[in-house]
């Protein structure tokens, strides 16, 4: 096992690596730009180092500043967290040849999972459904009209490397994709450095679910268990729960297996996650891997009661899973809400600020994982994520009862944050009927969705 | 505005001699009178030797001069110390926070030091400046960027080096160049105080 990890993150899962390296008995190692000396992880670290100045490409995303780091500081791992530097094969590869271990797949593996094109390939040939898509990247407009004619509109222009909607955009017509896919090259490659696009076939009336999965250096997998993402805004996720209302306890178990054998048998190391969308006739097609700790493994945790960070670090470190697919309970449902700062009655424009006032929900079944203080100042520099809520019971209408009294509980002063929208589907008769599509809230908009719950409340 | 500089640039062959003028002013005068303005409470001191004018001046309502903070390892926040997690810093910032705290920051005397040539001394708003590091890594100063030595804004003082590539550490200002606030060799984290720069003073607009 490892002495100590840096931890080359930020906000709630630098803190959330940290609790798990504690737990560990590891000692832990947190990375910082200037903007933010003052956060939590930081003052809870055993050390802290600077790295570099606001601009995340000359911190949090500069590879030798990251490696030097931990080289100075005698570390003998690399935590990279999520975002960042957590998908970057070449960052793997130089930590490696440093002499130190990338918590995550090795090089060679993130490689070969790396484009999300020659994955989707690559896991159809070991049995997986996969979604029609372009063959290739786009060469170019005339390659991409004649590849979006011949998958059908709508189609969804996607980038090879990153996430978080960046570079993503849905495309009705040969015009529309024309123009869509200028304005997908420059944003994917202000975001991620690569502007290859590729297309998929969009499914208008889609429902988000993932498998996830986890597994040794020795070939050893488990999946544990799926979770639904479909709350979400412009393919950024929301809410995010387990198990998904979209599937029957059959469907989900043979989407799980069927992903874990694939994965396993492609040669896949580490905890990842693999993507579907699912129909309205619950036919669900593999879209993506993501290769690292996602933002909403919480609930996976509480179903299961397994560790995610402790178990990728054990893995990273060369130890056996430890765990049979038959050890691996999936128990009651769990919901997490993600609490962003940003305005639902504009456009969810992120926001920044010094929080002035914070209390966190407790009581039992419900997990805060956020890195706020009062007076810590939010800086604008980065993501808008302030922290998630997760909410467990024993079935989905008791975990819906905890997260509405938890939300009522929340308390955030001095930035806008999203809570109304929570509260507002919370209320919205199609995500309590778990009919919730990825378009929920797109379909009308932050602004009038929460302007039909207020009337709906009043009524 | 820039004040008359206390050295003439121009004048090569004077430059020696006010460089050793100055290093000796400070390191046998300036104690006895900082020692001396501590004692006595007084708000400014003047003194005249070898036609050299050297006054020390209280700061204003004993309003402290803010350093910019040394990286983590030398602030007061918690987690390095408040939390009872017994801190261990790395090499680099054992090391500065040790010279942080001899180097302190408590409302000492200003220093400004002029030649008395019928010129009018040169107080500097500013106190001291500090060099910093660049990047994280290992720090490399020059051999000749020692205590003393006169060094104009822009001078290459030393390197950090960084996996191997060495990233240039700069003075920010015109000054003397004071303490070295970290050892050869030592590990240093992104903005961290490096060395002293005494007698600071923001680069004049050569003429």
């Amino acid at each position: 096992m490892f002495r100590k990890i840096l931890i080359a993150n930020r906000g709630e899962i630098a803190l959330r690596v940290l609790r798990a390296c504690r737990t560990l008995g590891i000692e832990a190692v947190v990375v910082y730009s200037e903007a933010d000396r003052e956060s939590l992880p930081v003052q809870l670290a055993d050390e802290a180092i600077c790295i570099g100045p606001a601009d995340a490409r000359r911190s949090y995303l500069s590879a030798p500043a990251v490696i030097s780091a931990a080289l100075v500081t005698d570390c003998d791992a690399i935590h990279p967290g999520y975002g960042f530097l957590s998908e970057d094969e070449g960052f793997a590869d130089v930590v490696a040849a440093h002499g130190l271990t990338f918590i995550g797949p090795p090089a060679d593996v993130l490689e070969r999972f790396g484009s999300k094109e020659a994955t989707r390939r690559l896991l159809g040939s070991h049995g997986l459904p996969t979604i029609p898509g372009s063959d290739g990247m786009l060469r170019d407009d005339l390659h991409a009209l004649g590849e979006a004619e011949r998958i059908g509109y709508p189609v969804l222009i996607k980038p090879s490397a990153g996430g978080g909607g960046k570079g993503m955009r849905m495309v009705r017509t040969p015009r529309e994709l024309e123009s869509a896919l200028r304005v997908c090259r420059s944003e994917a490659k202000a975001a991620f450095g690569d502007d290859s696009l590729y297309l998929e076939k969009w499914l208008d009336e889609n429902r988000h679910v993932e498998v996830q999965v986890a597994v040794d250096r020795y070939g050893r997998g488990v999946h544990l268990g799926e979770r639904d993402c479909s709350v979400q805004r412009r393919h950024q996720k929301i809410i995010e729960e387990a198990p998904t209302p979209a599937l029957s306890a059959a469907a989900r178990a043979d989407l799980a297996d069927r992903a874990i054998q694939a994965v396993v048998a492609a040669g896949y190391e580490n905890i990842g996650t693999l993507e579907f969308l699912v129909d309205g006739e619950g036919n669900a097609f593999f879209i993506e891997i993501n290769c690292r700790i996602q933002v909403e493994h919480p609930v996976t945790e509480m179903l299961t009661g397994i560790d995610l960070v402790a178990l990728q670090i054990g893995i990273a470190a060369g130890e056996p899973l430890g765990l049979r697919q038959a050890d691996v309970k999936l128990n009651g449902h769990a919901i997490e809400f993600r609490i962003n700062a940003e305005d639902p009655a504009h456009d969810f424009r992120p926001g920044a600020g010094v929080i002035e006032r914070y209390h966190a929900p407790g009581g039992p079944w419900v997990r805060m994982d956020s890195h706020l203080y009062p007076g810590y100042e939010v800086p604008p520099y980065y993501d808008s994520l302030l922290g998630k809520l997760i909410v467990w019971g024993p079935n989905r209408e008791i975990a819906i009862a905890r997260g509405r009294a938890a939300l009522e509980e929340l308390l955030i002063d001095g930035v806008i944050t999203n809570i109304d929208i929570h509260r507002a589907l919370l209320e919205n008769d199609t995500f309590l009927e778990g009919r919730m599509t990825t378009n929920l809230l797109d379909r009308v908009g932050g602004a009038a969705f929460l302007a039909a719950a207020a009337a709906g409340a009043r009524g | 505005m820039p004040e008359p500089r206390p050295i003439d640039d121009a004048a090569d062959s004077g430059h020696a001699a006010d460089h050793a003028a100055i290093d000796r002013l400070a390191s046998e005068l300036l104690p006895a009178l900082i020692a001396k303005l501590g004692a006595t409470g007084l708000g400014e001191l003047e003194v005249r030797q070898d036609g050299w004018r050297v006054r020390l001046r209280r700061p204003a309502d004993g309003v402290t001069r803010e350093r910019r903070p040394a990286g983590g390892a030398a602030r007061s926040q918690p987690g390095h110390s408040g939390h009872g997690h017994g801190p261990l810093p790395s090499e680099g910032t054992r090391q500065a926070r040790a010279s942080a705290s001899t180097n302190g920051s408590g409302p000492g005397p200003q220093v400004a030091v002029g030649p008395g040539r019928g010129t009018p001394a040169a107080v500097p708003a500013d106190g001291p400046a500090m060099a910093v590091s660049p990047a994280v890594g290992m720090y490399r100063p020059d051999p000749e960027s020692r205590a003393g030595r006169r060094v104009r804004a822009g001078d290459r003082l030393g390197v950090v080096d960084m996996l191997g590539v060495p990233h240039e550490v700069v003075a920010p200002v015109d000054g003397i160049l004071g303490e070295q606030l970290v050892e050869p060799g030592d590990a240093v984290e992104y903005g961290q105080e490096l060395l002293v720069i005494e007698f600071a003073e923001a680069p004049a607009t050569e003429a």
